[in-house]
């Protein structure tokens, strides 16, 4: 393989990119050595097994990776914003779209919500930490190597271009020759296993870890709808795991699963992407949902109405996932009877999210609502969501289908269900839960200011694009002439999209200002909120809770505060916490390169790489090491410092 | 003998011998293909019963209803995949 | 450490009986992406293309061997539990020992069965019964390498430390591991190789 085989090379965009990549990694690297951080770094953050560390580290990966999708968006909106466009040729468009779907879904909305999974978890059942928490870094630092794996694609060896679905045949080697799905293979299968372990070690948790008193039916919503998504990464996870396998056999090892030859049958990957495709859907928004649910009834100050129809709203959900794939490609030429199926099953989805969608709206009834940044965002949330779900109902009709699949109608639709579903639900947890994790709320009269910048450039965003689907628009085309009409809306459209940036921009600011200039929050508790993560100091000593929680009811914490029962008794004792470990980071790099070899099929560094993680496997099963005790006196002058005597 | 060869084990394991061989007389026999893939699909399922229980203590778990949904459930999903693909990929097509 | 003295060794710690438990967990996850491979080979097994049938290639004898090797190895990794909890390290050895020579018998019959069917031109790359032959056994295959593997890991912490609280646990959810292995393998053993011979 020559060099410029290895790079990417002929585009002024991609060589302004390596650029950038190499004078940051400097600048990095400089700074942390100018100001002396390799320590603080390696002890603090590269080895530590804490649950809100790696909680924080997933949430700025995610915001950066939103960045990366982002900055990915915006270039397709420049492309559409004109007829007959040239900013982009038809290649660069397909990296384009491919890199945005599958970087904003797996690598940005996934991590966004397993931080929020990190942080809040463990706090709202009043545990110390979760159940495995080096198996918890292990899984952040592989799905950190594979979200680096994947971003370098587009330096070296060149992106994936089949879209994010990756179907075959176009992704097989015959017709994508070029590394870039080797890296869609193989990024996509090291962060997925981290994914996997994640929902191993939460169910994990929040069945074995909770506070005494708390039964199943007890728990805040937001822990219910984590178990529930956990459930589900447990049993989609494998089925992804093994499409990616199949396809690596296909690309790397001359396999026939996927190809259109002796026997093969391309469809077969559409149908098994699906199988895990369409219950990732619910595990990015079930999550979502909880966090509404907390912050709707934090700011209505009420509990939440509906309570078990909530939960059991949502084990059906989980149920029904994964009876719904294939109406993804009604139009592949299957029969009557398989549509008829998939879309009845489809449209029973409606019934649950329609049941929670109903309680959020009477939890508000009647309630003293308190208009701040995150409860506009669930305020916001149910109008789009809706329109997002209805559109998604008329999308289920296989019959209607035909006319507007894979149009830009459907483009339009998914974002209308993932923005407001995930993004926003992340944003406003963000908010939320943020003086909790650093002592201070964000301002928030900036906090609004963003909020109405993405709120509107959202729907100016994409409204329009429901009418370009319909006028026959399809998605991931480049280029269009102008007699076609579609020039006006496109135009609105990538308008709508420098809005959003905008508001995005806004709301980094927000954070950095609030950094510098917010009022600090002594109580713990910003919000007057109901649950346990509220009850102990912001910031949270390392070991969570001094004394253990003792819960009685549901909103534990609101009825101490009203005078019920006491939360925490009994008295201070030694407190037994995990060691930290540089293992988990040492594996994640090992992955990395084992990835990396794998891609350009070099066997024997894969092979020494190969064997570099069973050496850490077996490394870390002769360890022996029960953790350390924090003494009493330490916790107490911790908590003393942090604000006297707890509750 | 008796403490290292527990009845319940021998007896498990003499079990699993037998129901191999039951479904090995479906090569054996001329069979309809629906009898034989009744009787393999039967053994096989005692078979695995036999591991879980008698094997595995799934039993004795201080977590077992929770063990047992985690079972039933990775079931459910894996019966959908295999069924379900099927019926999607060659049935649907008839 | 709070230990509750009622329960076996390896459930006594909670540090313990929260990696039982998880290790279930992720036997749920194993069962879906088995359940996957499957589905993988069931929709693509009579599509040969230029290639052979199951029914051309599949021999019973090997198969045999390896499903009596297998079944008896479980056997015995159950054997290796119940003489664990009486605490009786030596027979408990003997037992471990005999469960990964097994493994390593098993092991060695799937090569030579690999081997024989490349022999006969039957390849990976011949068609798409053969990809998701391979690639159904190879994974089992892979998992039963890796126990080896892990089994001789253990064997050794067991030989340094006796049964402690860590090895008892440890050998418990090996003995998880192994008895699904051989789970799969009857799932194998009816729905590849006796359908392929029906």
């Amino acid at each position: 393989m020559k060099w410029d085989e290895f790079f990417v090379t002929g585009e002024p965009m991609i060589y302004g990119a390596m650029v950038s990549i190499v004078v940051a990694s400097l600048a990095i690297l400089i700074g942390l050595t100018y100001f002396k951080k390799w320590g603080y770094l390696w002890r603090e953050w590269l080895t530590t097994v804490d649950h809100k560390r790696i909680g924080i580290m997933y949430i700025i990966s995610a915001l950066l990776m939103l960045f990366r999708g982002g900055v990915d968006a915006l270039l397709m909106r420049a492309q559409l914003a004109m007829p007959e466009n040239g900013l982009l040729d038809g290649q660069h468009y397909n990296e384009i779209f491919t890199t945005h779907g599958v970087i904003m879904i797996l690598f940005m909305a996934m991590p966004f919500i397993i931080g929020l999974m990190n942080v809040v978890v463990p706090l709202q059942i009043g545990a110390r930490d979760v159940a495995f928490p080096r198996l918890n870094a292990v899984s952040f630092w592989l799905f950190f190597a594979g979200a680096m794996l994947f971003n370098i694609s587009f330096v070296i060896g060149g992106s994936p271009d089949a879209g994010w679905t990756a179907y075959f045949p176009l992704a097989s080697l015959e017709f994508s020759p070029t590394v870039g799905n080797n890296y869609y293979s193989i990024a996509i299968q090291i962060a997925g296993i981290g994914t996997l372990m994640t929902g191993v070690n939460f169910i994990a948790t929040i069945l074995k870890m909770r506070a005494k008193g708390m039964t199943l039916m007890k728990m805040p919503m937001f822990t219910w709808s984590v178990l529930i998504t956990c459930v589900i990464i447990l049993f989609a996870f494998p089925v992804l795991t093994v499409a990616l396998a199949l396809m690596m056999f296909d690309r790397l090892f001359g396999s026939q699963f996927f190809t259109m030859a002796n026997g093969g049958m391309d469809m077969l990957w559409a149908n098994l992407f699906w199988v895990w495709g369409h219950p990732e859907v619910y595990i990015v928004i079930l999550p979502a949902f909880g966090i509404y649910s907390e912050i709707i009834s934090t700011f209505s100050r009420k509990n939440l109405y509906g309570y078990k129809s909530m939960v059991w709203s949502m084990v059906v959900i989980s149920l029904l996932s994964f009876l719904v794939w294939a109406h993804h490609f009604y139009t592949m030429g299957h029969g009557v009877m398989v549509n008829g199926v998939f879309s009845v099953t489809t449209m029973a989805i409606a019934i649950p999210t329609g049941v929670k969608i109903f309680n959020w709206l009477f939890t508000m009834q009647k309630g003293r609502i308190e208009f701040t940044t995150p409860m506009l965002y669930s305020l916001a949330f149910i109008p789009i969501f809706t329109i997002g779900g209805v559109t998604g109902v008329m999308l289920a009709m296989a019959s209607a289908d035909y006319q507007y699949h894979n149009t830009m109608f459907l483009v339009a639709h998914f974002h209308y269900v993932l923005i407001p579903g995930t993004v926003f639900a992340v944003i406003a947890g963000f908010y939320y839960w943020f003086p909790k994790l650093f002592g201070f709320r964000l301002d928030e009269r900036q906090g609004k200011r963003a909020f109405w910048w993405i709120i509107i450039s959202f729907n100016v965003t994409f409204f329009p694009l429901f009418f370009l689907g319909l006028k026959g628009m399809t998605r991931r085309m480049y280029t269009y002439s102008e007699s076609t009409g579609f020039g006006p809306l496109n135009l609105l459209a990538s308008i709508g999209s420098v809005g959003l940036a905008i508001g995005f921009i806004l709301l980094v600011y927000n954070i950095y200002w609030s950094f510098r200039y917010a009022p600090r929050d002594t109580t713990g508790d910003p919000w007057n909120a109901r649950t346990l993560e509220w009850s102990t100091h912001s910031p949270v000593p390392e070991y969570n809770f001094a004394i253990e929680p003792t819960v009685k009811g549901l909103d534990p914490f609101w009825e101490s505060k009203k005078g019920g029962h006491q939360l925490y008794e009994g008295k201070i004792e030694e407190i037994h916490m995990p060691n930290n470990s540089g293992q988990p980071f040492i594996l994640g790099i090992i992955f990395f390169f084992f990835g990396f070899f794998m891609v350009f099929s070099w066997w024997v560094p894969a092979i020494i790489a190969g064997i570099g993680v069973v050496v850490m496997l077996a490394v870390r099963s002769f360890e022996r090491d029960h953790g350390r005790h924090i003494p009493v006196k330490e916790i107490l002058e911790t908590e003393a410092r942090l604000g006297g005597e707890q509750a | 003998m008796k403490k290292l060869f527990p009845v319940k084990h021998v007896m498990g394991y003499l079990f699993s011998l037998i129901l191999s061989i039951v479904a090995l007389s479906v090569v054996f026999f001329d069979l309809s293909v629906a009898a034989g893939m009744s009787i393999l699909l039967v053994s096989a399922v005692i078979q695995m019963g036999v591991q879980l229980i008698l094997f595995m203590h799934i039993g004795e778990d201080g977590s077992k209803k929770a063990l047992y949904t985690n079972i039933a459930y990775a079931l459910f999903v894996g019966l959908v995949t295999v069924f379900g693909t099927l019926f999607t990929m060659i049935w649907g097509y008839q | 450490m709070k230990l509750d003295h009622t329960l076996p060794l390896e459930y006594r710690s909670e540090e313990n009986s929260n990696r039982i438990f998880g290790f279930w967990l992720f036997l749920g996850a194993e069962i879906v992406l088995f359940s996957t491979l499957f589905a993988v080979y069931l929709t693509l097994w009579n599509r040969t293309g230029s290639g052979p049938s199951g029914h051309e290639i599949f021999e019973i004898g090997p198969v045999m061997i390896e499903t009596f090797v297998l079944l008896t190895s479980s056997f015995t990794i159950g054997l290796f539990i119940n003489s664990m909890r009486q605490g009786l390290k030596k027979p408990a050895m003997v037992f471990f020992f005999i469960t990964l020579l097994l493994g390593a018998v098993f092991l060695g019959v799937e090569i030579m069965e690999f081997v024989t069917y490349v022999n006969e031109g039957a390849t990976l790359q011949r068609s798409a019964f053969l990809s998701s032959l391979f690639v159904l056994l190879g994974t089992h295959g892979a998992h039963v390498t890796l126990g080896l593997l892990w089994g001789i890991g253990l064997m050794i912490q067991i030989g340094r430390e006796g049964f402690t609280l860590d090895t008892a646990n440890k050998s418990f959810i090996f003995s998880l591991y192994w008895h699904f292995l051989d789970v799969v393998w009857i799932f194998i053993f009816s729905f590849v190789y006796l359908k392929g011979l029906m």
